[in-house]
C-alpha cells in the first residue's frame, strides 16, 4: 500500500487514540491492512475470548484464538471463511439483530469503531499473527542512526514518532534541574553540593557523561535500584500471615544491592535467585541469593492444614515469577486454562512443578529461620570484609597448589582428600595443627586466615535460601486450584510452549528454569525488565501496564525501542549499568519535563517532554535525611525502626506474635536509609503505606502515586520530618553567615539551583513572622526543637532555630523537595 | 467530528481536577488511573444498568448501577470467628447429645482443622452452656443467648442470617477471603471497592474509616490488607482512626506549632508550589496544594468529630459508660453514628478477640455498643439509608476443641455454617434467613435436614448465604452490581466477588 498513505493514517490514529489500541477507521478513504496483533487481537481478547478462547471447554465450541480453529468448517459455514471473506458466519453475526455476538446480555459490548475494524479484518481474510510479546525481539535499526548504542539510539525511536506529528523534543534542561534529575533516578538522592559544583563548573564535552558515571560509581545507586527488586520480590523482614513474626532473610536484600553495585549481568542475577544452590560449588552470594525462591508470605497458624498452604505457597511462588519476569498474570490457569493469554492448567502446574520440591516445610513454625539456611555476613562490612578473606585463601591455595614436590610427599589418603575438598575444607586441612600439612610453609598463613574466618563467621546472621529435596514431590493439577483435588498423573516440571522452548540439555529444575528465562529466544524476559527499568527511569513504562505484556496488556508505546532495548540488553551482557547510563544520557531524558502547551499529550505517551512525578515514599525520607546531614550511611543490617506513632502494631498483632511491639531505635539506626527500615507485612511503616509503598504480602512491579491530605499531614507532622527540619535548619543557620546564604544553600540543597525572587519572598515572609512569633514565645520554640532525639545545638538562639526549622519544614514538603521535574 | 476524542476529556478531566482536587470527584479519581496507565473500571455507560435510575456518585462509576437503598455502611466486624452456638443458633437436642462423637453423617466428609484433627478425644459434641431466650421479631422469632441482652432487644430491625459459609477453616486466610475476596493477599478490600465505586460524600473526611476496638482478650490478629486496596490506588485505603494518639495519623500539629504558625506554612507552601507549577505546568502541583488546604480543614473536623462533650447523657446511657473511654467498641460505635452523620460512606470497627474462650467478656465488649448503635441511627432516622452488618470470618464447631465439661469447653473453627446479622440501609428488619441442622453444623432444609449437595459458591442455594452472596448483597444495597464494578489488573477485570457472589433479595426491603 501507499506508504505516506499509511503513514497519514497513523499520524491520525494516533493523534485520535493515543490513550487506546482500538484506533477507529472510519475517515479511511481507502483501505488499509488491519494489524491483527497490534489492532485485532486485543479486542478479541477483551471481548471475546471469555466463551471463544483458549479456555472454551464444549468440544465443538468455537475457538477464535487461533486461525486453524476459527476457519474449521463447521458443517457448511466457517466463521471465517478465508476463501470467501464476505461468507464468514462471524460477520453475519457481527451485524445480526436477532442473534447478535457478542449476545446482548454479555457483560462486555463492543464498541461500533471495534465491530467496524472487525468487519474490515475478516473481510481482508481473518489473518492471524501471534501477540507481539510472545514473539522474540528484534532489533530494528534506530532510524538514522543505524549503528548507536548510546542514548542517541532510543533518541531516534522517540523522534522517528515525534516527527510524525511534526513536534520535536522539548529544549534540554537547565543543567541543574538535570543534574537533580540524574542524580534522584540513578542514586535515589539529590547530588552532594561539591559534585554539583563542579559538574557545573564542567565545560567539557562529556561533563554530563562523567556525571553521570560517579552516579552510577555510588554505592547510593545499588541501595536505591535494588528498592524497585523488593517490591517485585514482595521482600520483607516478617513472614506475612497470621503471627506474622520476625523473618530471617535480610542478607537477601543486601546482597541485592551488592549485585546492583558491582552491576552483576542481569541473566546472572536471575539465576543466582532462582538457582544458586543449583550452581556447581555454589558461593556464599549465590546461595543466599536464592532467598528469592524463599520470599512467599508464610504462616504457622495453629489448624493449618500444610498441604493447603504447600499448595498456596507455590501458587504465591509461580504466580511471582509470572509478574516480575514473564510480565504475565498466570494466576487465571490456576484453576482453568487461561482465558486470554495461551496458557494452560497444564503448563501452569507443571510451571509450578520447578517449585514443589523446595526442601522446607510448608509452614514456618512461627520460627525466625526455617527449612534449609546459610549464614552469611550480617552487613555490607561483613561482606566486604567476608569478600577479601576469601581471596586471600584463594591466593594462598593457589600457592600451595603449586607445591607439586611437596605434594608428592604427602602421604596419599591426605592427597586425595585435598583433591576433593572445596576451598573452606583446605584451609582447615592446611592450618589443622597436627594435620599433614602442619609443616608447610603456608601453615602458619592458613592458621592466622582460618582464625580470621572464624571469627568473622561468628558474627554472621542466618537466612533463608533454597535447596531442593533429594526425591521430588509429585506435582498435580489441581482442579479448580483446590489443593485437595489433584487430576492425573504426576507432572514434570516444564515451560510454557508459548514463550519458547526449554533450552536442550538444561537440567529439568529451577537451573534449567533460569536457563528458560535467560536464554536469547525468550520473548518477554529482557522486554519486561527493560520495560521496568524504563518504568523507574522515566516513570512510565513503555508498556504502561508492566505487570501485564499479555494480550489484555497496553501495547508499547514505541514497540521497536523496547525490542531494541531488549536485545541490546542481552547484546551487552545484560549490563544494567550500560542499559541506564544510554537512557539517562539520551535527550529524551533531558530534555525539560515542563507540560507543554503545543503537545496534547497529557500521559507523555509520545515522550515529548522528560520525566515528572511525585518521588517515592523512601526518596522523600532520604532526601530530607541527607539535606539535614542527619543521614547515616552504614549499610545492610537488620531492619531499623524510626519513630512511628505508638501502639500502630499492637492494636493489630496476636499476642502471641514477636513483632507486636514496636521498639524503635536509638542512636545512628533511626537515621539509616529507608531501603533499611523494617518491613513488617502485616503492617509497613505508616509513612511508606501513606506514600504509596505496596505491604510486600504480594508482588509489585508499579506503585500508585496518589496525592492526598493525609499525606500532607504526613509530611508537617510525623515526628522524623521534624527532626531532619531542624537539623537541616541548624546546618544552615551553622553552615552560613546570613539568610540571604541560607536560602541559597537549603534551595541549592533540595532544587540544585538559587531561589527566584517569588520563592525568596514567600520564604522570607514566613521567616520573618515565624521569627517574631518565636521571639515571642521561647516555650514554643524550645518544644518545637525538642522533637526527635537528635541533640540541639544550644548556641543558636532558639528563635532563630525554631523560625529556620518551621521554613526548612515547609521546603522539604514542597514540590520543590517531593517531586523529580 | 462528533466522536469523543479520549485526550480531550482527559484534558476536561485534568482541568477540572486542577479546579476541585481530586478526592471529592470521581473525575479526579478518572484522571489518575488514566495518568497511572490502569484501566478504569469496566463498567457499562453510567447509570444504564436496568432501570437506569441510577444516582450520580463521586467515584469510579459515575453514577450507581441502581438506585441504592444505602448511602452509607457501618461494618461491625467480629474477627476471631463468634461461635453461633453460644450466640445466635439455638440448639436444644445438642443437650442430650454431651459428649457424644459428632456422627460422620454430620460431618460428611468436612475437613477438620490441624488443631482437632488428632484429637484423642475425637470430636465430641459441646451443648451450649448458655440460655437461649426467644424473641419476636417480624417473623417466626429469633433465638438470642443470654450473652447479648442488649441486641436482644433490638432483633425487630435485625435480619439474622444463620447460614453463612465459607470454604476457609483458619483465621488468617478466612478474614482475608471476606474482606477481600481472595484467601490469598493482594486484593482490594470491601471497603476499597466502596470507595473506589462511590467515592466521598464529605471532602473533609476520608471516604472510608477503620477503627480496631479495644477488646478484653486480643487473641487474633488483624492486618494492613483487611482495609488495603491491594492492586489499586492507595487512596482508597481505609483510613485508620485511632483511640491512642492522634485519632487521624499525624493530625496534630507538632508541639511549638499553632494553627496560626500552620497557615502561614501553608501559605508559603502555596506560593512556592505556585511558582512550581508555573515553571513546570504539571496539574499534579495545584492538585497537592489543594489537598494541604484539605488536610489543614481535616485539623479542624476530626477533633470537632472526635468530640464527644456535645452528646447527651441519654447517648451515654444508650451506648453505657464504656462509651466515655476512647477505643472502647461502645465509642467506636459512638463514633460510627457520629462518622455516618458527617457523610463518610463507609465505617468499619474491628473487634477482635480470643473466642470461644473468653466469650463473656468478649460480648459484654460488644453487646451494648451494637444494640445501642441500632436504636441510635433509629432514632434519628438514619438507619434506613444506613447498613450495619455484623459478623465474623467464620463460625465454630459443635464439638469441642480440648477438653470438655458442661462448663467449660473450645470450639474449632467452623466454615461451614455460621450466624451474621444486617440490619437497616434496605434489609428486611425483624426476619431469620436460613437455619442449621440440629447439630449447628450443616445449613439445613426447613425440615432441618442438611442441604443435599451441600452448597456451594459455584451455584447459589436458596436459604444460604456465601461470603460472595453477603459482599453481593451489600454492594446492592449501595448501588452496585457486584459483576460491574471492576478494576482492571494484569489483564483481568477483577471484583470483588470474583466469578462469584448472588444477591440475595429475600434479605432486601
Amino acid at each position: 500500500m501507499n506508504f505516506s498513505r499509511r503513514l497519514a493514517v497513523l499520524a491520525l490514529l494516533i493523534s485520535t487514540a493515543l490513550a487506546s489500541p482500538v484506533l477507529s477507521v472510519e475517515t479511511e478513504t481507502d483501505a488499509y491492512t488491519v494489524d491483527f496483533s497490534r489492532e485485532i487481537l486485543p479486542i478479541l481478547s477483551d471481548k471475546c475470548f471469555v466463551c471463544h478462547g483458549p479456555d472454551v471447554q464444549d468440544e465443538d465450541g468455537l475457538r477464535l484464538d487461533t486461525f486453524v480453529a476459527a476457519t474449521a468448517d463447521r458443517g457448511g459455514y466457517r466463521a471465517i471463511d478465508p476463501g470467501r471473506p464476505k461468507q464468514s458466519q462471524i460477520l453475519v453475526r457481527l451485524h445480526s439483530t436477532d442473534e447478535p455476538m457478542p449476545p446482548a446480555d454479555a457483560e462486555k459490548q463492543l464498541s461500533p469503531q471495534e465491530r467496524a475494524l472487525l468487519t474490515r479484518w475478516v473481510e481482508q481474510g481473518g489473518k492471524y499473527a501471534q501477540h507481539w510479546a510472545f514473539v522474540p525481539p528484534i532489533k530494528s535499526p534506530p532510524p538514522g542512526k543505524p549503528a548507536a548504542t548510546n542514548g542517541a539510539a532510543i533518541d531516534a525511536f522517540v523522534l522517528a514518532r515525534l516527527a510524525e506529528r511534526g513536534i520535536d523534543f522539548a529544549a534540554a534542561s537547565e543543567r541543574e534541574t538535570l543534574a537533580r534529575r540524574a542524580a534522584l533516578v540513578l542514586t535515589g538522592l539529590p547530588p552532594e553540593p561539591e559534585q554539583l559544583a563542579a559538574f557545573l563548573a564542567d565545560d567539557r564535552q562529556d561533563a554530563y557523561p562523567r556525571y553521570v558515571e560517579q552516579l552510577l560509581g555510588s554505592e547510593r545507586y545499588g541501595e536505591h535500584q535494588a528498592r524497585y527488586w523488593l517490591d517485585a520480590v514482595r521482600y520483607g523482614d516478617t513472614h506475612g500471615l497470621h503471627l506474622d513474626n520476625r523473618r530471617g532473610i535480610y542478607p537477601y536484600r543486601d546482597w541485592v544491592v551488592r549485585a546492583l553495585n558491582r552491576n552483576l549481568p542481569l541473566d546472572d542475577f536471575i539465576t543466582w535467585q532462582l538457582a544458586g544452590d543449583l550452581l556447581p560449588n555454589p558461593t556464599l552470594e549465590q546461595l543466599v541469593a536464592t532467598g528469592f525462591v524463599r520470599m512467599n508470605p508464610s504462616t504457622a497458624e495453629g489448624g493449618a492444614i500444610p498441604a493447603e498452604f504447600q499448595a498456596k505457597n507455590n501458587f504465591d511462588r509461580t504466580e511471582t515469577l509470572g509478574t516480575v519476569l514473564l510480565g504475565v498474570s498466570l494466576t487465571c490457569a490456576r484453576c482453568h486454562t487461561h482465558k486470554y493469554d495461551p496458557i494452560t492448567q497444564t503448563e501452569y502446574y507443571r510451571l509450578l512443578a520447578f517449585f514443589n520440591s523446595t526442601a522446607e516445610k510448608s509452614m514456618d513454625g512461627n520460627a525466625y529461620v526455617y527449612g534449609p539456611v546459610v549464614k552469611a555476613p550480617a552487613d555490607q562490612r561483613g561482606w566486604q570484609h567476608w569478600t577479601q578473606l576469601e581471596q586471600a585463601r584463594d591466593q594462598l591455595l593457589q600457592t600451595v597448589q603449586a607445591e607439586a614436590d611437596a605434594f608428592s610427599n604427602l602421604p596419599a589418603e591426605a592427597a586425595e582428600a585435598w583433591n576433593h575438598a572445596a576451598s573452606d575444607k583446605r584451609l582447615t586441612m592446611l592450618a589443622q595443627a597436627d594435620g599433614p600439612f602442619a609443616g608447610w610453609k603456608q601453615h602458619q598463613e592458613a592458621a592466622e586466615l582460618a582464625g580470621k574466618i572464624a571469627a568473622l563467621e561468628a558474627t554472621f546472621t542466618t537466612t533463608l535460601v533454597a535447596r531442593d529435596l533429594p526425591q521430588p514431590r509429585a506435582t498435580h493439577v489441581l482442579r479448580r486450584g483446590e489443593y485437595d483435588l489433584p487430576v492425573g498423573t504426576a507432572l514434570e516440571p516444564g515451560v510454557l510452549a508459548a514463550m519458547g522452548p526449554f533450552p536442550e540439555g538444561a537440567p529439568n529444575n529451577r537451573l534449567g528454569l533460569a536457563r528458560w528465562l535467560t536464554s536469547r529466544d525468550h520473548p518477554l524476559v529482557a522486554r519486561v525488565l527493560m520495560n521496568r527499568v524504563w518504568q523507574r527511569t522515566f516513570g512510565y513504562g513503555l508498556v504502561r501496564t508492566p505487570e501485564d505484556f499479555g494480550l489484555q496488556g497496553k501495547q508499547p508505546t514505541h514497540p521497536q525501542l523496547l525490542d531494541w532495548l531488549a536485545v541490546e540488553l542481552q547484546d551487552s551482557g545484560w549490563d544494567l549499568k550500560h542499559m541506564l547510563r544510554m537512557m539517562v544520557t539520551s535527550r529524551t531524558f533531558c530534555q525539560q519535563s515542563r507540560w507543554r502547551s503545543d503537545v496534547d499529550d497529557p500521559e507523555n505517551l509520545l515522550l515529548a517532554r522528560g520525566p515528572s512525578h511525585r518521588l517515592d515514599a523512601e526518596v522523600l525520607r532520604d532526601v530530607a535525611l541527607w539535606a539535614s546531614g542527619l543521614l547515616d550511611p552504614h549499610m545492610g543490617g537488620e531492619g531499623v525502626k524510626p519513630y512511628q506513632p505508638d501502639g500502630m502494631w499492637k492494636a493489630m498483632a496476636h499476642p502471641g506474635s514477636n513483632t507486636k511491639q514496636y521498639v524503635r531505635d536509638k542512636g545512628p539506626l533511626l537515621y539509616r536509609r529507608t531501603l533499611y527500615v523494617y518491613w513488617k507485612r502485616t503492617s509497613p511503616h505508616p509513612m511508606m503505606t501513606l506514600f504509596d509503598a505496596p505491604d510486600r504480602e504480594s508482588s509489585c512491579v508499579r506503585r500508585s502515586r496518589t496525592n492526598t491530605s493525609l499525606q500532607s499531614l504526613g509530611l508537617l507532622n510525623e515526628t522524623q520530618r521534624i527532626e531532619m527540619s531542624r537539623a537541616l535548619a541548624a546546618r544552615l543557620l551553622q553552615s552560613q553567615q546570613n539568610d540571604a546564604e541560607r536560602l541559597g544553600m537549603v534551595f541549592g540543597l533540595l532544587a540544585c539551583r538559587s531561589p527566584t525572587p517569588v520563592e525568596r519572598d514567600a520564604c522570607n515572609s514566613l521567616l520573618t513572622s515565624m521569627k517574631q512569633r518565636y521571639a515571642d514565645s521561647e516555650k514554643d520554640a524550645l518544644a518545637l526543637l525538642a522533637i526527635g532525639d537528635a541533640p540541639r545545638d544550644e548556641s543558636l538562639d532558639p528563635a532563630e532555630h525554631a523560625a529556620w526549622t518551621q521554613l526548612a519544614v515547609t521546603l522539604l514538603a514542597s514540590d520543590l523537595a517531593i517531586m523529580l521535574y | 467530528m462528533n466522536r469523543t476524542h479520549p485526550i480531550r476529556e482527559h484534558q476536561l478531566m485534568m482541568t477540572r481536577r486542577q479546579l476541585f482536587g481530586r478526592a471529592a470527584l470521581g473525575l479526579g479519581t478518572a484522571s489518575l488511573a488514566s495518568l497511572l496507565g490502569r484501566d478504569l473500571a469496566a463498567t457499562d455507560a453510567p447509570g444504564s444498568g436496568p432501570g437506569g435510575d441510577g444516582v450520580p456518585t463521586g467515584g469510579a462509576l459515575g453514577r450507581t448501577h441502581h438506585r441504592p437503598k444505602a448511602k452509607q455502611v457501618i461494618y461491625l466486624f467480629m474477627s476471631g470467628g463468634p461461635s453461633q452456638h453460644d450466640l445466635w443458633d439455638y440448639k436444644p437436642k445438642l443437650q442430650e447429645k454431651f459428649g457424644e462423637q459428632l456422627p460422620e453423617h454430620v460431618r460428611g466428609g468436612q475437613r477438620v482443622t490441624g488443631m482437632t484433627a488428632n484429637q484423642k478425644s475425637g470430636l465430641p459434641l459441646a451443648p451450649s452452656k448458655y440460655k437461649f431466650t426467644r424473641h419476636d421479631n417480624h417473623d417466626r422469632g429469633v433465638w438470642v443467648s443470654e450473652l447479648l441482652p442488649h441486641t436482644a432487644t433490638v432483633v425487630k430491625e435485625l435480619c439474622v442470617v444463620h447460614s453463612t459459609f465459607t470454604e476457609a477453616i483458619n483465621h488468617d486466610p478466612a478474614i482475608t477471603y471476606i474482606q477481600t475476596g481472595s484467601q490469598i493477599p493482594g486484593r482490594p478490600s470491601l471497603g476499597a471497592w466502596l470507595s473506589y465505586g462511590l467515592g466521598s460524600m464529605n471532602e473533609n473526611l476520608p471516604h472510608y474509616v477503620v477503627m480496631h476496638a479495644h477488646t478484653s482478650f486480643a487473641e487474633q490478629s488483624l492486618f494492613n490488607r483487611l482495609w488495603g486496596t491491594g492492586f489499586m490506588p492507595s487512596d482508597h485505603q481505609g483510613m485508620l482512626m485511632r483511640s491512642q494518639g492522634d485519632p487521624v495519623l499525624y493530625l496534630s500539629n507538632p508541639a511549638g506549632v499553632t494553627r496560626d504558625d500552620r497557615r502561614a506554612q501553608l501559605d508559603a507552601l502555596a506560593a512556592i508550589n505556585q511558582a512550581q507549577h508555573a515553571r513546570f505546568a504539571d496539574p499534579e502541583v495545584l492538585a497537592r496544594i489543594r489537598q494541604h488546604e484539605m488536610a489543614y480543614r481535616m485539623q479542624a473536623s476530626v477533633p470537632e468529630l472526635m468530640d464527644l462533650s456535645q452528646e447527651t447523657d441519654d447517648t451515654f446511657k444508650l451506648y453505657g459508660d464504656a462509651a466515655r473511654t476512647p477505643g472502647s467498641f461502645a465509642a467506636c460505635c459512638l463514633n460510627a453514628r457520629r462518622l455516618v452523620e458527617r457523610g463518610v460512606r463507609n465505617v468499619q470497627i474491628f473487634h477482635h478477640g480470643n473466642l470461644p474462650k473468653e466469650h463473656e467478656s468478649q460480648c459484654k465488649d460488644i453487646d451494648q455498643g451494637c444494640a445501642a448503635l441500632i436504636k441510635d441511627l433509629k432514632k434519628r432516622g438514619m438507619l434506613d439509608e444506613t447498613l450495619v452488618i455484623w459478623g465474623g470470618e467464620f463460625g465454630r464447631t459443635a464439638y469441642c476443641q480440648g477438653g470438655l465439661t458442661r462448663e467449660n469447653y473450645g470450639r474449632d473453627h467452623h466454615p461451614r455454617c455460621f450466624t451474621t446479622w444486617m440490619a437497616g440501609g434496605g434489609v428486611k428488619p425483624g426476619i431469620t434467613y436460613g437455619q442449621s441442622d440440629d447439630y449447628g453444623y450443616n445449613i439445613a432444609d426447613a425440615d432441618g435436614l442438611p442441604l443435599q449437595p451441600q452448597p456451594s459458591k459455584e451455584a447459589w442455594t436458596p436459604g444460604t448465604m456465601h461470603i460472595h452472596d453477603l459482599n453481593a448483597t451489600i454492594l446492592h444495597l449501595t448501588g452496585i452490581d457486584h459483576r460491574r464494578l471492576t478494576y482492571r489488573y494484569q489483564g483481568r477485570d477483577f471484583r470483588l466477588t470474583d466469578v462469584h457472589g448472588h444477591v440475595i433479595d429475600d434479605l432486601i426491603a
